[in-house]
């Protein structure tokens, strides 16, 4: 059997059964659950605004309803009111948000809004009505006055990737999401890959292993296992965000918010297979070369309490690497972006938002993944290194200098 | 047959010299003692021979070659700091070890049953290591550097910890493993309980060798004697007193006479001088122990 491979395996199996790893896997997963869920939980509980009752004179209801039917669900059309409603009155008629009750006067149409939460009563109200409003002081039919208050406007994608509008926004959303997670796993997987480092140092397992195994092997061994928890936690996350957003929608369906969730949870599913193919190239080699990093570095420190003073420098890039990606999808093709998309440690950030919202030209992103892998490897080697001398290192922490002598030899 | 071959290897660490000059041998099938005071270089030049540190001049083979990964994963190492998975039960860290040095499932499980029966741990082999007493981990980091049947085994102070019943279990297991055809590298400051079980010895100090050989060569090298006497009568005290070279060494309060003499002191004839002189009741030639060649060896190396 091959040594690679026992160690991954161990590894792997130490990992996966980790308290760290399902409490960060299951407080990722509630966490997403509750993004998509929530909203729609909580707008049922207080009542919906978009779904309401209208009251008041026949003519006009009759009217508005058809008007407001394309953003509300009208559940219920009342006689004018005798008296403003009440709670019950609101649960009685349909548990409705708002009863709107409809009025002529002289000025035209007037609206009394009776709502649970007024604060969360939608402006469109007032927009869906105004062809109304304006037919009753013209005169003129509410179906002219609608078709004159409609301008079509068509946006066209010019030299960029996308034909319109919302699928360049969809993209920006992916690209978005998919950097996050590669922030995120990146940040809770090297916890976990530190403190198994320190574990082995700390109590002196270190020195049996490099006994009977290159140090390089070990530590390829151990971020092989980690990136690959790594993935299943990314993978649960992906899958409990497109269930969880189906399973709104089913439970919602009255609510059109429930709608809108399943837009956001599912988006991912429309992504092109070469983006996703792409992402799962860049988090490979984005995780790979953190991970040697923070082994290396935790291979230095004596104590576990030191983890943190180690750690922190290799959070910057990290950061740096996620606020360029935003910043990017707003000029993905600048200069500066380009180049950025070309250093290791920042590229696998920055060149997949490239490739999600814009048109990369392929040499471009077949250099910046030739330049992570070579990245990577080099780290492995530069990493087990310091990994060979940290682990048997076990006075003062060694200086910046000793570390590059070390490099060096 | 395969031997272990240190060339006139030397290592240091910055300005600190660890290891100067230093040559030995160990053939398979024989024990090897390292011997040496704190700081001495053992640890170093055990670190070298297992390739965790590399030497910065001489050379180090086995089998006639140099050392690589693959080499190295056929040697066991027991290190003086311990150290296991304390979370991992002792069955599946033994069985590991047993991995890493290329013992596939199933004989790995197979061969830490045997090592756990052998070392008297069957109660403790689902449990994690982190329950276990100070004693029995050491029992299980035998076992971890054992399983694979090394072709070379290096014991850094392996019989720390135990008690005098464990010591014995581990001190014929690795009489079996010498049986076996391994080649053992001990290193102890328990020298008594070594005497036995070491073919060759190597004393270093200040990184470098003081005494090297077999315990006969080590006081074929000795100059002086020990004969001790008794009854401690003045009659037979004046023939030792007139022995050429001879001069009274501790008797450490017992009742008996004591003589440093040269080595190649007559002792037949000593004896029949003495059997003239008076009544002679014990009459005994003692070799110098090994505590008194280290001490010696280290003694010159201060």
């Amino acid at each position: 059997m091959n040594v690679l491979a026992v160690i991954y395996n161990a590894e792997f199996l130490r990992r996966i059964t980790s308290r760290s790893f399902l409490a960060g896997t299951v407080i990722g997963a509630v966490g997403i659950l509750l993004i998509s869920v929530l909203p729609n939980v909580l707008g049922n509980l207080g009542g919906d605004t978009k779904r309401i009752a209208l009251a008041g004179d026949p003519l006009v209801t009759a009217t508005a309803r058809t008007l407001l039917a394309r953003d509300f669900k009208i559940v219920a059309v009342l006689p004018p009111l005798a008296a403003p409603p009440t709670t019950e009155f609101l649960d009685q008629n349909g548990r409705v948000g708002v009863i709107a009750e409809l009025s002529r006067d002289a000025k035209g149409l007037r609206v009394v809004a009776y709502a649970r939460d007024p604060s969360q009563f939608r402006g469109t109200f007032a927009r869906d009505l105004a062809p109304l409003q304006i037919a009753l002081g013209t005169g003129l039919p509410v179906t002219a006055v609608r078709e004159h208050l409609t301008v079509p406007v068509e946006v066209r994608g010019v030299g960029g990737k996308f034909a319109d509008e919302s699928s360049a926004v969809a993209a920006k959303g992916v690209a978005y999401l998919f950097v996050f997670l590669l922030y995120l796993a990146i940040l809770l997987n090297a916890q976990s890959i530190m403190a198994s480092v320190a574990e082995e140092k700390t109590s002196r397992i270190a020195e049996l292993l490099v006994a009977a195994v290159d140090p390089a092997q070990l530590l390829t061994a151990k971020v092989l296992a980690s990136a690959s928890t790594g993935f299943i936690q990314l993978g649960v996350w992906v899958l409990v965000g497109i269930l969880s957003g189906r399973e709104a929608s089913t439970m919602f369906a009255h609510n059109a918010a429930g709608a809108e969730s399943l837009a956001n949870a599912v988006g991912p599913l429309a992504v092109p297979p070469g983006e996703v193919l792409g992402f799962i190239a860049f988090f490979f080699v984005g995780f790979l070369q953190y991970a040697v990093l923070y082994a290396a570095a935790a291979s230095l420190i004596n104590r576990t309490e030191d983890l943190g003073s180690v750690a922190m420098p290799l959070v910057i890039p990290v950061v740096v690497g996620f606020i360029l990606a935003q910043i990017g999808l707003n000029f993905p093709n600048a200069p500066w972006m380009q180049f950025f998309s070309q250093v290791p440690l920042l590229s696998p950030f920055v060149m997949f938002t490239r490739i999600a919202v814009s048109n990369v030209p392929v040499w471009q992103v077949v250099l910046s993944l030739a330049l992570d892998v070579v990245a990577a490897y080099v780290l492995v080697r530069l990493a087990g290194k310091v990994y060979r001398v940290g682990l048997l290192l076990y006075g003062r922490p060694p200086s910046f200098r000793q570390i590059l002598v070390t490099l060096r030899s | 047959m395969s031997t272990l071959v240190l060339s006139h290897v030397a290592r240091s660490f910055g300005s600190v010299t660890a290891v100067r000059d230093v040559s030995f041998t160990v053939p398979a099938g024989t024990t090897f003692g390292l011997l040496g005071p704190n700081g001495a270089g053992k640890t170093t030049t055990m670190r070298i021979i297992l390739g965790i540190l590399a030497p910065d001049t001489g050379i180090v083979r086995w089998d006639g070659q140099p050392i690589d990964v693959r080499t190295r994963q056929r040697f066991g190492y027991l290190p003086e700091e311990r150290g296991l998975y304390g979370k991992l039960k002792v069955r599946d860290q033994i069985a590991y070890f047993g991995r890493l040095h290329g013992v596939a499932p199933p004989n790995d499980v197979k061969r830490a049953d045997a090592w756990i029966e052998r070392l008297g741990l069957n109660e403790y082999a689902d449990r994690p290591c982190a329950e276990l007493s100070k004693g029995n981990q050491q029992k299980v980091q035998v076992a971890c550097a054992a399983l694979h049947e090394p072709a070379l085994l290096v014991l850094d102070e392996p019989f720390t910890g135990l008690d005098p019943v464990n010591a014995e279990t581990l001190h014929d297991a690795l009489l079996d493993l010498r049986r076996a055809g391994t080649a053992l590298i001990l290193s102890t400051h328990q020298l008594w309980q070594i005497e036995d079980l070491c073919d060759t010895f190597c004393v270093i100090a200040g990184g470098a060798v003081r005494a090297y050989g077999s315990l006969a060569d080590l006081r074929a090298q000795w100059a002086t004697r020990v004969v001790e006497v008794e009854p401690p009568a003045p009659p037979l005290r004046a023939v030792l007193e007139a022995t050429p070279q001879a001069r009274a060494v501790t008797e450490n309060g017992r009742a008996v006479l004591a003589y440093e003499v040269p080595a190649d002191t007559d002792t037949a004839g000593l004896l029949r001088r003495l059997v003239a002189a008076g009544d002679v009741t014990r009459f005994e030639r003692v070799e110098p122990s090994l505590q008194d060649i280290y001490i010696r060896a280290i003694g010159a190396a201060a």
